[in-house]
């Protein structure tokens, strides 16, 4: 193999499973993140045309950010209080609490000259701030723009999946904070059950549009290789701010990558399978 | 805080509020203060309450001058709740008992600490007088070491031996028992801080969900009151998949997941005599025992001072009248204060054309002295705001995100617009009438200020608990910040003549117009 750290032998990887369909806007992921981490505010500034989002990005200091969408019909609302299109509306002022997607084809690890991003015994991707030289090479190799420099220190920074927390055995402070089981954590592995199973729960309920984003996909559709961060979305990805596509800029791995494609294609086959043994119990 | 205004009070203790942005009319709450003599305020911050009189609005306009308020503050750093011992009591009579986490930094205290050591210096100041007065003053019983010396008290003990009581069942009228609230009465029961217990209920146990040993509910820890109403006449359970308490034939006594609210012993087909008293005349099959007739009531003809069935009024300020009852636009019996300086409009009346609406956000606490405070949270919601329609925002020329100014008949603020379709302008018979949404977390002190929606709406309340009408006013908007200078604050002006009756409860209400 590569140099490319796309797995770490005998790791158990472990991510997040963000459901939009669950969160309430309410920022406890936001708060507890920078609590734990022991991150500063990061200026108090009131911004427009982002609803409830003040905080507008994930940057250095902010490594959890609750994104809100609100998706009322633009145009001449009609001067009428309608109450089952008011409901309407507040049903879609969608919220997304965003974070590091720790990918699978991790494009700041990719770039890192100094070794200072590495991939961890839980195959989650963090940063070493002491290792870090503040080259900026992770910023644009990452296709989320997760990565950010600090201002004051230059130092690159963004979510570590609570690496401390984990190596004690303790669920991130995000996930614990949740009061809605928005953000779950979990293994990987049980994590990508959970959220298929929502999915068909979703659809079973009529909501056609919940899709999972950065898992379950093709290979030629996969998302950096699959996201140990991965979303359940009922919008298009873009209205959360997030690439349809997305990969790591580095070709370096073109060989490796077509390996994991492999499995990754076998796995679907299984999962396209499954969906028949599914769909003919309907 | 009327009776402060017109002269009549002349000190307060403000602890854990902040009646300078935090209560209706925040104008009028500010000049009341102005008239303290002296003013103590206890909080985690250095709030508006404690500050009016160097930066208040009025003192920023120049309508009142620092020099001229003669009210002596006093401000007290306050322990947190994590920094202190004690119990919460929920809306569910839920008493959960909370240790202390840390010791308060520097010269915080608990509110506890602080009145324990204010009646101790209040007594050595009394001592030795023998002037009849002071007597309760001098001989209070007064000899707490801690919370839970409270809360024993509380409770109710036998004054012999100072035992605490097992329950209210246990008092007596003759002096040989002492408690400090019956409906609180064993919650120290067997000398132990029943509120303290923390064991949750065992999900797999048939009613475990029930966990009757977290905390302690009142009265005599029962979770559910009326719950005879969980069975049918016959005592046995409506639902077998819902049961909760229900009468056991063979011990011949009611039973169940929680401790039943009913005369335990009392069967399902008991029937008093006809010259039967009180609990005695209430049937085994009338589950409302704290009611005369032992039942529900749909129609409660006593008990509430308005009612006794729910009809529709409008807000005491409303854009249109009333198209139930023409003739009555607003609750009669609503308690409301008339006097210059808590002036309302007329429905209909042109120059208020917009309804306003207050509201919280998920960041912030009340008026904001927990929350605006704490760069955490500061950082989510930073700055006031309105949230208006895109129409309104049209026709008054307010952009997304730029300044806007709102006023009402009592006063005048700015906030950012937030323009959203959420808010949805309302077509009341011919009229469209738009809806400003105000949040009330800010005030114009600490590191993030901002204006009060409480300087917007009125001295209102509803007739029966004072509820303040702050979920419905009139008001006017415009593009821009608020004007400033002298003058510009709408609303107060000089006490009206003589005395002003006392209007603070609902029994010494003046008849309404």
């Amino acid at each position: 193999m590569t140099e490319r750290a796309i797995e770490r032998e005998g790791a158990q990887r472990m991510g997040f499973f963000t459901d939009t369909t669950t969160c309430i806007g309410c920022k406890a992921c936001e708060v507890a993140c920078k609590q734990w981490n022991d991150l500063p505010s990061d200026g108090a500034e009131f911004r427009k045309g982002a609803s409830y989002d003040h905080t507008g990005e994930l940057n250095a200091r902010t490594w959890r950010h609750v994104r809100f969408v609100e998706l009322a019909e633009r145009g001449e609302p009609a001067p009428t209080v309608d109450v089952g299109a008011a409901v309407a509306a507040f049903d879609s002022w969608v919220f997304m609490s965003d974070v590091c997607k720790h990918c699978t084809n991790a494009g700041c690890l990719d770039a890192c000259p100094t070794g200072a991003l590495i991939r961890t015994e839980f195959d989650t991707v963090v940063l070493q701030p002491d290792v870090c030289n503040g080259c900026g090479y992770c910023i644009p190799a990452c296709p989320f723009g997760v990565v950010d420099r600090d201002r004051i220190d230059g130092r690159a920074a963004k979510c570590t999946l609570c690496y401390d927390r984990l190596e004690d055995g303790l669920e991130p402070a995000c996930a614990k904070a949740c009061p809605t089981d928005s953000i779950q954590f979990g293994p990987y592995d049980e994590l990508l059950d959970v959220a298929a199973r929502r999915v068909g729960t979703l659809h079973g309920r009529g909501v056609d549009g919940a899709y999972l984003y950065g898992a379950h996909d093709a290979p030629e559709d996969e998302i950096a290789g699959g996201l140990g961060a991965f979303f359940l979305l009922t919008e298009p990805p873009e209205r959360y701010g997030l690439p349809a596509a997305a990969d790591s800029p580095i070709q370096q791995n073109v060989i490796p990558a077509t390996l994991s494609a492999v499995g990754a294609g076998l796995l679907a086959a299984a999962g396209v399978a499954a969906s028949f043994l599914w769909s003919r119990h309907r | 805080m009327l009776r402060a205004f017109d002269g009549g009070l002349d000190g307060l203790f403000a602890m854990g509020q902040n009646p300078a942005v935090g209560s209706e009319h925040s104008g009028l709450q500010r000049r009341a203060l102005s008239h303290l003599k002296w003013l103590v305020v206890r909080d985690l911050a250095e709030i508006e309450t404690a500050t009016f009189w160097k930066d208040g609005p009025e003192v920023r306009s120049g309508e009142l001058r620092t020099e001229d308020i003669a009210t002596e503050v006093f401000l007290m750093p306050a322990a947190s709740y994590v920094e202190k011992e004690g119990c919460f009591t929920n809306t569910e009579r839920l008493l959960q008992w909370r240790d202390k986490a840390l010791d308060p930094p520097g010269d915080c205290r608990s509110e506890l600490w602080f009145m324990d050591e204010l009646y101790k210096r209040v007594r050595a100041h009394y001592a030795g007088s023998e002037r009849e007065r002071d007597w309760p003053i001098v001989n209070l019983k007064w000899d707490y070491e801690g919370a839970e010396d409270v809360l024993r008290e509380i409770n109710g003990y036998t004054v012999a031996d100072g035992e605490p009581v097992p329950g209210f069942a246990q008092l007596e009228s003759d002096g040989s028992t002492a408690c400090g609230c019956w409906i609180y009465s064993g919650v120290f029961a067997g000398g132990v801080n029943q509120a303290r217990r923390r064991e949750p209920g065992d999900l797999s146990a048939p009613g475990g969900w029930v966990a009757p040993e977290w905390g302690w509910a009142w009265p005599a820890n029962r979770r559910a009151l009326y719950s005879r109403a969980s069975a049918d006449p016959d005592g046995r359970p409506w639902s077998e998949r819902k049961r909760y308490v229900w009468w056991d034939e063979g011990e011949r006594r009611w039973t169940g997941y929680d401790v039943p609210d009913f005369p335990v012993d009392k069967r399902p087909d008991y029937e008093g005599p006809d010259d039967a008293q009180g609990m005695d005349a209430i049937s085994g099959g009338d589950p409302f025992i704290m009611q005369a007739d032992g039942r529900g009531w749909l129609f409660s003809p006593s008990g509430l001072l308005d009612g006794p069935l729910p009809t529709h009024y409008e807000p005491l300020e409303s854009p249109v009248g009333n198209a139930l009852y023409p003739e009555i636009a607003e609750n009669p019996a609503a308690l409301r204060w008339d006097r210059p300086d808590n002036p309302h409009a007329d429905p209909g009346d042109p120059s208020w054309p917009c309804v306003a609406t207050t509201f919280r956000l998920t960041e912030h606490h009340t008026a904001g002295g927990m929350s605006r405070w704490l760069p955490w949270l500061a950082e989510l919601q930073p700055e006031m705001f309105a949230e208006i329609d895109p129409v309104l925002a049209r026709e008054r020329g307010i952009e997304d995100g730029s300044w806007m100014t709102i006023a009402s008949p009592r006063g005048e603020i700015e906030a950012r617009a937030k323009v959203t379709d959420r808010i949805r302008p309302l077509r009341l018979g011919e009229r469209i009438v738009h809806q400003v949404g105000l949040p009330w977390h800010w005030g114009f002190g600490g590191p993030h200020p901002g204006d009060s929606a409480n300087d917007l709406d009125m001295l209102a309340g509803d007739p029966n608990v004072s509820i303040q009408e702050s979920k419905a006013f009139v008001c006017q908007v415009r593009a821009g910040r608020r004007a400033t200078g002298p003058g510009v604050l709408a609303g107060v002006h000089a006490p009206p003549p003589g005395v002003a009756p006392n209007r603070d409860h609902p029994a010494e209400r003046r008849p309404h117009r």
